[in-house]
């Protein structure tokens, strides 16, 4: 019998560290589906996820510090996703960002991308958008 | 030739006389000597010789006829002489001259002298010689006066002894009352002479005595005659001793008391008793003055009474002291029985003297029974008083005590018994005064009293109210225990006013004001206000006070029961909120309530089914006025809906009437018979006026057209992002799932499991999606526009009274201050409470984070200016920012995580279509306000729906 590939055997072949060290992807989004959805896919490709219905709950926690990717959508209720990521530059916490957004507004990636984030993405996105997006975010640290 | 004399023996002796002389004339020798008498001396002698003769003859024979007289008159000498001598005491008679003629033999044995020898008494020493003169005197008197004489000399005994003699003498007559002779009568009185000697010395010393003692003094004789009285007497009366003597028939003792004085002297003086009277006696001033007067007899050596001696003693302080005393026992006696009280007296030794009547009827006693008035005390209280009384009377401490006694008829009553005493000027206890007092039912009140009294405490402090009383200036005296644990406070502090402290401040100034109003009105009240319980929590309580009046009906005190109507007051407050709500409902939803017994015509309407059917309230409803209003053409069906629901079946039918105004209404009702009482149905049931609601149905029609309207005048783009956005969220989780599906399934070894959990969320975002599309096409259905005059405040309430549970839900806050005289607004009355509806949720969905404040709601109406009203909501949620201000009313745009984002932007273009206007201003504290703003009806703006 072959040992099983596990989790932490995949993120050993594919980054060098163990899954123990998997870099955490924070997934910060009002709409529950959006919550329920992307940390499973995230997770199944290797990462740790946190999941925050808002930004404020997000900067609250402990995850702010060891987030290695932040994924932030951009209409959030209260603090909205730019609003966070214009928080973070003031707390000179240089977390990636992958914006999401279910809005057609297409003038608001360059935007967004020139304050920082990794990407932009509209929803629906593909999975593999994100996966990429996610993995480019966290190579980049 | 004298007249012949008057008796013979004067006439022989006078002859004799005459005859001798003539003899001796005859005989005288110097005449006869010398010679021859011559012849006339011879005649004359002759003539001499003659006459002697002749009066020798008339000599004789008167001598004769004295001899004859004087034989009868020597025979009776000789028998008076024979009764003298046998006389045994001494008698002598004597010659008319005086001359001692005979004595008894008595005499002569006495003097043991010769007869011979006692005549010449007048020179021997018979008589005692120093009585001679008095004797001679008395004696010779008599003889010439011939009267009887009375003198006392002494006598010479034959011994030479003298003794004291009494001499009584009177004349003997002849028949021609002629003195023959005297009779003595000599009576020895040496003994007696010796005793008056010795009585009139002594009496002189008495006299002397008499005069001189203070006192008055009379003698009386043995006859009881007054004989002598004093100075003092003399002095007293002011009157003369022969005066006093009269006293029998004078006013010198009081007319009042002489009968009673005269028979008792006389009794005494009969049987020689002394006696002892208390008379009164006049005074020299007129006054008369009680005397005890005291006759004692004095008795000589043979007991003879010999004379009275009467001590007069003035006793008139005495006895009018007495009188006054008689008076006052008098008065006493007649005071104590008469007066409504039980008295008696005891004697300073502690005994039964005296009792009045109403004791004796009490007691049911005779005074003799009540000497032994010990056993009359209850066994119970005998010692106990015995021992109290004794106590008294030995030390003179006033007595009283509450004990029972046995009494007429048998059972004990309760007396209080009080005693004083009465003392002399000495201050030595004369007697005690005892008033006995019934206080049965005093004490018998007492102990009901008392034992209403503890019953009472008990109540008081365990009834689950509070009691308290005031004080007739309202400041309170008393509260019980139940007050004081209540409110937390003790006695001292809750005293006076403290208590107010526990007032409800909202109640303090009405409480104040209401028991004002009672203690002025003098009459029973009430009030109701909350207090503050020890914990601080208020509780509702109804304040009851009555005033306690005394016999004159002037207050002395408040009573007060305080009663916990918390319950009561909740209770009452929520079945005026549900009778409000009910009433609220039956307004809002155009539903009224009856109960109809068809046959005894016995209708009860609620308000508003008489509002719907336009009956003035309480009208007396008949069957017959409620079918005449039913539209002609419904009544077929109607009456074939009664007569099934007569078989039981319920009643639902939708019909017609025709108000009294003509309006036609469309009315619901179902109804069922719930009973049958005395052989009648009794039906209940409930009436919608539905006609707004058909006319809302086609407000619906018209609003859904409004919205395609608004979804036309939005920019294509923005409905377009709109639609995208909401569409995008769900697609956006199915295509992530599906995704993660996949690569679960593609995993070595497959994750089935996690695999088949993102595709059934796969499925379930795509319900959404599909859930969003079907709101989206509801929402853009078309409805009707119509436009009517309105109260907005109106509106406003029904919707607030829809909106009252999802508040209470959401734990707001809601208040209104809705102006009043708003002018109407012409508008879409169903529209208008859309937008209300929708800003008034937006504002409690904002809240719904809140924790730290209350969640305030506040609705406003005003008017803005002249021809425009102002509606606006503000709440205390979390607030706009300022950057998204301008985006708010975009279609879409929304701050909710299950919001569409077009409620905003179809109330704005509802506002804009009645030409207003709708925005939102941040608050200066927490949260926002939506106002809106309309034009009222007096200046009726034009509005064309007719284009749209």
């Amino acid at each position: 019998l072959r040992p099983a590939l596990t989790v932490d055997a995949i993120a050993h072949m594919h980054w060098g560290f163990a899954m123990s060290e998997r870099p955490l992807v924070a997934v910060v989004d009002d709409d529950i589906s959006v919550r329920e959805s992307l940390p499973d896919l995230l997770q199944q490709v290797g990462f740790a996820v946190q999941a925050f219905a808002s930004a404020e709950a997000f900067l609250t926690s402990d995850a702010a510090d060891a987030t290695s990717c932040l994924v932030l959508d951009v209409g959030l209720p209260g603090m909205s996703g730019p609003d966070l990521q214009q928080e973070l530059v003031r707390r000179e916490k240089r977390v990636p960002i992958v914006f999401i957004t279910a809005k057609g507004d297409k003038s608001l990636q360059p935007r967004l991308l020139a304050a920082g984030a990794v990407a932009c993405l509209f929803k629906p996105f593909t999975d593999t958008a994100l996966i990429e997006a996610v993995e480019a975010a966290v190579g980049m640290r | 030739v004298e007249p012949p004399l008057e008796s013979p023996a004067d006439e022989v002796t006078r002859l004799i006389d005459v005859l001798n002389e003539l003899r001796g004339i005859m005989a005288r020798p110097a005449v006869w000597t010398g010679g021859e008498p011559p012849r006339i001396v011879n005649t004359s002698l002759d003539a001499l010789l003659r006459i002697a003769n002749e009066l020798e003859e008339r000599v004789a024979q008167r001598t004769r006829e004295l001899a004859i007289a004087n034989e009868a008159l020597r025979d009776s000498e000789r028998n008076s002489r024979l009764v003298v001598d046998s006389i045994p005491g001494l008698v002598a008679l004597l010659t008319a001259a005086g001359e001692l003629e005979f004595v008894n033999h008595q005499i002569l044995d006495y003097t043991g002298r010769t007869l011979e020898e006692l005549k010449q008494w007048a020179t021997s020493d018979t008589v005692h010689p120093e009585d001679h003169a008095h004797v001679a005197q008395v004696s010779s008197e008599s003889f010439v006066s011939g009267r009887p004489y009375e003198m006392v000399h002494r006598l010479r005994r034959s011994d030479g002894v003298y003794r004291w003699f009494q001499n009584n003498s009177f004349p003997l007559r002849d028949t021609n009352d002629h003195i023959v002779g005297w009779c003595a009568l000599l009576t020895d009185i040496e003994e007696r002479k010796r005793a008056e000697d010795a009585l009139r010395e002594s009496e002189r010393e008495s006299r002397l005595i008499v005069d001189t003692i203070p006192g008055l003094v009379a003698t009386l004789t043995p006859a009881g005659e007054v004989e002598l009285v004093n100075n003092q007497v003399l002095e007293y009366c002011g009157r003369t001793l022969e005066e006093l003597k009269q006293w029998g028939t004078s006013d010198t003792v009081h007319p009042e008391d002489l009968p009673r004085v005269i028979e008792i002297i006389s009794q005494s003086i009969a049987s020689g008793e002394p006696y002892e009277i208390e008379e009164r006696i006049r005074r020299f001033d007129g006054v008369y003055r009680w005397f005890q007067v005291r006759g004692l007899p004095l008795r000589d050596s043979d007991g003879r009474i010999v004379r009275w001696y009467v001590l007069l003693t003035d006793i008139d302080a005495r006895r009018r002291a007495e009188d006054a005393l008689r008076a006052n026992e008098l008065n006493f006696r007649l005071t104590v029985d008469t007066i409504p009280g039980m008295v008696h007296t005891m004697t300073a030794t502690g005994d039964i003297e005296f009792v009045n009547h109403q004791i004796l009827d009490f007691l049911g006693k005779t005074i003799e029974e009540l000497n032994n008035w010990v056993v009359l005390l209850h066994p119970d209280d005998r010692s106990r008083v015995v021992d109290h009384w004794r106590h008294s009377v030995a030390t003179g401490d006033p007595f009283e005590a509450e004990h029972r006694v046995l009494c007429a008829d048998g059972t004990y009553r309760w007396l209080q018994s009080r005693g004083l005493p009465l003392r002399d000027t000495s201050g030595s206890i004369v007697r005690w005064y005892n008033l006995l007092t019934d206080i049965d039912e005093r004490k018998r009140a007492e102990e009901a009293l008392r034992a209403s009294e503890q019953n009472l405490k008990l109540i008081i402090d365990t009834i689950p109210a509070m009691a308290w009383s005031a004080r007739p200036d309202g400041s309170a005296e008393f509260f019980n225990q139940h007050y004081l644990d209540f409110i937390g406070l003790s006695a001292e502090q809750a005293s006076d006013w403290g208590w107010t402290a526990a007032v409800h401040p909202e109640e303090m100034n009405s409480l104040a004001a209401t028991w004002q109003r009672i203690m002025a009105s003098e009459a029973p009240g009430e009030a109701e206000a909350r207090l503050r319980r020890h914990d601080g929590e208020y509780r509702w309580f109804l304040f009851r006070a009555n005033p306690l009046r005394d016999a004159k009906g002037k207050i002395v005190n408040w009573y007060g029961i305080n009663t916990d109507i918390e319950d009561r007051k909740r209770a009452e407050v929520d079945l005026r909120r549900a009778y409000d709500s009910f009433a609220d409902a039956q307004r809002l939803s155009h539903t009224g309530n009856f109960t109809a017994d068809i046959v005894a015509e016995e209708h009860v309407w609620s308000d508003e089914l008489y509002r719907i059917c336009e009956f003035d309230p309480g009208t007396k409803i008949t069957t017959q006025w409620a079918r005449e209003i039913i539209h002609p053409d419904d009544q077929p069906s109607f009456d074939a809906g009664f007569a099934r629901s007569l078989d039981g079946a319920d009643f639902d039918l939708t019909f017609r009437i025709v108000t009294r105004s003509g309006k036609v209404k469309h009315l619901h009702s179902i109804a069922r018979m719930i009973d049958r009482v005395a052989g009648r149905p009794l039906f209940i049931g409930a009436i919608q006026d539905v006609t707004e609601t058909k006319s809302a149905e086609e407000a619906l029609n018209r609003a859904r057209s409004e919205l395609a309207h608004v979804g036309r005048v939005t920019t294509l783009s923005t409905l377009t992002a709109s639609i995208a956005h909401e569409v995008n969220q769900p697609l956006s989780g199915i295509i992530t799932n599906a995704g993660t599906c996949l690569r679960m399934l593609d995993a070595d070894p497959p994750n089935v499991e996690g695999a088949r959990e993102t595709a059934r969320r796969t499925i379930r975002d795509g319900h959404r999606a599909s859930e969003v599309i079907t709101r989206l096409r509801a929402l853009f259905s078309k409805r009707e526009f119509t436009l009517e005059s309105l109260d907005l405040n109106e509106a406003i309430q029904e919707v607030i009274a829809l909106s009252r549970s999802d508040f209470q839900r959401n734990r707001v806050v809601l208040q209104s201050e809705l102006a009043d005289g708003l002018p109407n607004v012409t508008g879409d009355r169903i529209q208008l409470q859309q937008v209300i509806l929708n800003l008034l949720r937006n504002a409690s969905d904002a809240m719904v984070d809140v924790h730290d404040r209350p969640r305030q709601l506040l609705i406003r109406t005003e008017r803005e200016d002249e021809d425009r009203v102002r509606a606006s909501v503000r709440d205390a949620g979390v607030g706009i920012d300022a950057q998204i201000m301008n985006k708010l009313f975009d279609a879409f745009y929304t701050t909710k995580s299950d919001g569409m984002g077009i409620g905003l932007s179809i109330s704005r273009s509802i506002i804009e279509r009645h030409h207003g206007r709708l925005w939102a201003e941040p608050n200066d504290g927490p949260g926002a306000t939506f106002l809106l703003s309309i034009p009222c009806d007096a200046k009726r703006v034009a509005m064309n729906t007719a284009g749209e």
